[in-house]
């Protein structure tokens, strides 16, 4: 490595930001020499692993797991898998797209019921009201007067006819309450 | 690495492009470009064609549904963490339904037997059902990085960590699964 003399900067300094090439060179030269000094290949790691049942466990462990990620990213999938899985897609989508904004409206309509629809909850208050205000219309109108007169009339027309055909006696015994 | 892509052109110039609204013709472009790479990454989960065609059907169902039909900002990374968590959904509910009919005990027995290390497809399978259960920042990670390859600086970026942390995570997830498929070794 050359030395700087005085005054003199470095060409990356100067120009106030780092080259990404030179960046990754170095990341990748640390990386190999930090492997190579204190990762699984270093001579005294091994050394340690063939001496610690323990550590060589963890590390066949780990060997697994990477031998089966391995086979997974090996199997090789049907030829015709990527055709299949895009027809059935596009045809679901045809039809979800297709029928997004009947959903849509759907989703977001309200029931609209007729006013004779709406009116109907109030259905058996309204004939009572009314059954009241003709029974008060009717007894305003003396109907319910004109009926007991005729009422009257009657009960005693019953009992001169049984006055005359059975006696004086039984009609008074007869319509006495 | 993934394989090259085989080209459907006709299929995307014909019906396809027709059956979809104009509008939502961004969503068939991403299944072409990025269709492939999905698919590789869902038959690495979940190794099986029907689930792999239902659960890419599902991303993508939910691409078109994603804000009202609006494009994602980053669309790469929504598709695979949508995919990813889609499979794992399916995983899961396949572990369960499987525990449901308790063949669990047998299973334990078997991962003692030191001879099934070398069975490709029983590792593979006990791998997927482990990944199943790691916590989700985990398996994230792995997913995405491992079975979807995608690099450090998009898992980072798909998941909104840094790439020292979608690095640590990895570690993490190593050493999680290698405790969990190696119940008896690890102490």
């Amino acid at each position: 490595m050359r030395l700087l003399k005085h005054g003199e900067k470095t060409r990356s300094f100067d120009e106030g930001k780092a080259r990404p090439n030179a960046c990754k060179r170095l990341r990748a030269r640390l990386a190999k020499s930090l492997s190579r000094s204190v990762g699984p290949d270093a001579r005294w790691v091994r050394r340690h692993i063939a001496n610690c049942p323990r550590c060589r466990r963890r590390l066949v462990a780990i060997g697994r797991v990477d031998l089966a990620l391995r086979i997974v990213q090996s199997q090789t999938q049907p030829l015709d898998l990527l055709m299949r899985a895009n027809t059935a897609a596009v045809r679901m989508l045809n039809h979800s797209l297709r029928d997004a904004a009947h959903e849509r409206r759907l989703d977001e309509s309200r029931p609209e019921p007729s006013l004779l629809q709406r009116c109907r909850k109030y259905e058996n208050s309204t004939v009572n009201v009314a059954a009241c205000v003709a029974i008060l219309l009717l007894t305003k109108a003396g109907l319910f007067s004109s009926f007991h007169n005729a009422r009257t009339e009657g009960h005693q027309a019953m009992k001169q006819y049984y006055a005359t055909q059975a006696g004086q006696d039984l009609a008074d015994e007869l319509f006495q309450s | 690495m993934f394989d090259k892509a085989a080209t459907y052109d006709l299929f995307w110039d014909s019906a396809a492009c027709e059956a979809v609204d104009a509008s939502q013709r961004w969503i068939l472009t991403a299944m072409q470009r990025h269709g492939h790479e999905l698919v590789t990454m869902l038959w690495r989960i979940l190794g099986n064609e029907q689930d792999v065609c239902d659960a890419y059907q599902t991303t993508f169902l939910h691409l078109a549904h994603h804000d009202g039909g609006r494009r994602p900002r980053r669309l790469k990374p929504y598709l695979f963490r949508t995919a990813s968590n889609a499979a794992i959904s399916m995983l899961r509910r396949q572990m369960a339904e499987r525990k449901m009919l308790s063949n669990v005990a047998d299973t334990e027995v078997d991962a003692r037997d030191p001879g099934r290390d070398f069975d490709a497809r029983y590792l593979a399978e006990t791998l997927r059902r482990h990944l199943a259960q790691l916590p989700i920042h985990l398996q994230d990670v792995i997913t995405l990085r491992d079975l979807g390859e995608l690099s450090y600086a998009e898992v980072a970026r798909a998941l909104g960590i840094s790439v020292g942390t979608a690095r640590v995570y990895r570690c993490k997830a190593v050493q999680l699964l290698a405790a969990r498929m190696n119940p008896g070794e690890e102490q």
